[in-house]
């Protein structure tokens, strides 16, 4: 957990005054959101919460709604 | 407006592809567990496929020069169809990386690191390939031909220290596998190591001259897939049929090699390789991912999205599948079944639409 912090506060101190300071508020809003979602997915990691897979969804989809898929064996 | 500043000459975008096939060297063994000891076969029908697909890349980025994937998008389908078509290309880039540092993880884990923690890994693999993107795309094309040629040096001195033990009787029967299985495979191979050069059209645009670039695609994709063809011989003519119990036929083989009881336990030569083109190649997934996003949300640089993209990407690598089974199986089905139309019909599609519409407008000078 701290080292997540950790890592996260690094991110953001590395980012954040240069966008401010040259004014890129639309590259500051799109670095916000794509940080919100790598730190609630780190988050949901550290505290083992399961991470929905995109991968399970896309086989779901796939092979048991359109029933695409190669025969086993 | 082009996000990347950096210019790459052709000679670079030749070793640029043929390292970042070579990336996929231990993706083969998908293809093995289907296709046994014909896997030499489907690779080079894999290749004869996909050459015109990944020629017609190089075309497409020769039509549009200094125009990436997103911005051809946009100007070949429209504002609206364009940017869904982006976004679904996006979503190939963020699971093929993901998939890719997981590759490293599971291959450190298994072979050569057991005890270190899996997040570990993934976390300071990323974060090194953030560090190389962020230098821009000049460095890396500056230090591609490196990469090509570790590859080439591994694969081609394992295969020669190897020959002693080689049995070609082990490539016997021919044409025995169901022709289902060969399609599959054929399938796989078109996808992971050959089409996946799709994301070359995220970085075509920064070449400097676009006159020599289908030919060194065709080069560049040529060197990488010989690579590929002497690994696939290799490991058939060293393990027989036994290849497809191991999890990695490339570590069994290696581990083999014995020359007077010198030259042992060389599997350390496949990590060295490995862990350098697997970092080549996924340096440039989150450099294109990076770019895309980008482009779509119309920012002036890349750079922020970088880090926050590679923290993503680790999540996704450590929780997308649940073992390397279950990697080779959702892979071998849904994996290479979405892809299939970002690869094959897209950009061929998009070339076409181009030439009857006349586009781009402001190179003919038709455009108002």
């Amino acid at each position: 957990m701290i080292y997540l912090l950790l890592i996260y506060a690094f991110i953001a101190v590395i980012n954040v005054p240069g966008l401010i300071k040259r004014r890129e508020w639309r590259e500051l809003a799109a670095f916000s959101v794509l940080y919100v979602i790598a730190f609630a997915l780190s988050l949901m990691y550290v505290l083992d919460i399961p991470v929905p897979s995109p991968m399970k969804g896309l086989q779901h989809l796939i092979v048991d709604i359109l029933g695409i898929e190669y025969p086993q064996g | 407006m082009s996000i990347e500043k950096g210019r790459i000459s052709s000679q670079q975008l030749l070793f640029l592809i043929s390292g970042f096939v070579q990336g996929s060297v231990l993706l083969i063994d998908f293809t093995v567990g289907i296709t046994e000891q014909q896997t030499w076969m489907v690779l080079l029908a894999g290749l004869a496929i996909a050459v015109p697909v990944i020629l017609s890349y190089a075309a497409l980025a020769k039509r549009f020069p200094g125009m990436n994937l997103v911005q051809i998008n946009d100007m070949v389908y429209g504002r609206f169809l364009g940017k869904a078509i982006s976004i679904y290309y996006i979503f190939f880039f963020s699971m093929t990386l993901s998939f890719n540092i997981r590759d490293v993880g599971e291959l450190y884990i298994t072979f050569l690191m057991q005890d270190t923690p899996f997040i570990f890994l993934l976390v300071f693999f990323a974060a090194t390939c953030a560090y190389a993107v962020t230098k821009g795309i000049e460095v890396l094309a500056r230090v591609s031909h490196l990469f090509a040629v570790t590859g080439l040096f591994v694969t081609f001195s394992t295969f020669i220290l190897l020959i002693d033990q080689m049995d070609f009787s082990n490539f016997l029967p021919l044409f025995e596998l169901p022709f289902i299985r060969l399609f599959q495979g054929i399938h796989i191979v078109s996808i992971i190591p050959f089409g996946e050069t799709v994301i070359f059209l995220m970085i075509m645009g920064s070449l400097n001259k676009t006159e020599h670039a289908v030919k060194n695609t065709f080069l560049g994709l040529l060197i990488g897939a010989v690579s590929l063809l002497v690994v696939a011989v290799r490991n058939t003519a060293v393990l027989g049929r036994t290849q497809t119990i191991w999890t990695s036929p490339s570590f069994q083989s290696i581990r083999l090699i014995n020359i007077g009881t010198v030259l042992t336990r060389m599997d350390f030569l496949i990590g060295i390789a490995q862990t350098v083109l697997i970092f080549f190649k996924c340096s440039l997934f989150l450099y294109a991912l990076a770019v895309a996003l980008s482009q779509l949300f119309g920012l002036k640089s890349y750079l922020p999205l970088v880090l926050p993209l590679a923290g993503i990407e680790v999540i996704i690598a450590a929780t997308v599948f649940q073992s390397p089974v279950d990697h080779a199986v959702i892979t071998q089905n849904a994996g290479i079944i979405y892809s299939a139309p970002l690869i094959f019909v897209i950009p061929p599609l998009s070339l076409w639409i181009a030439k009857i519409r006349g586009l781009p407008k402001f190179e003919t000078g038709e455009g108002k």
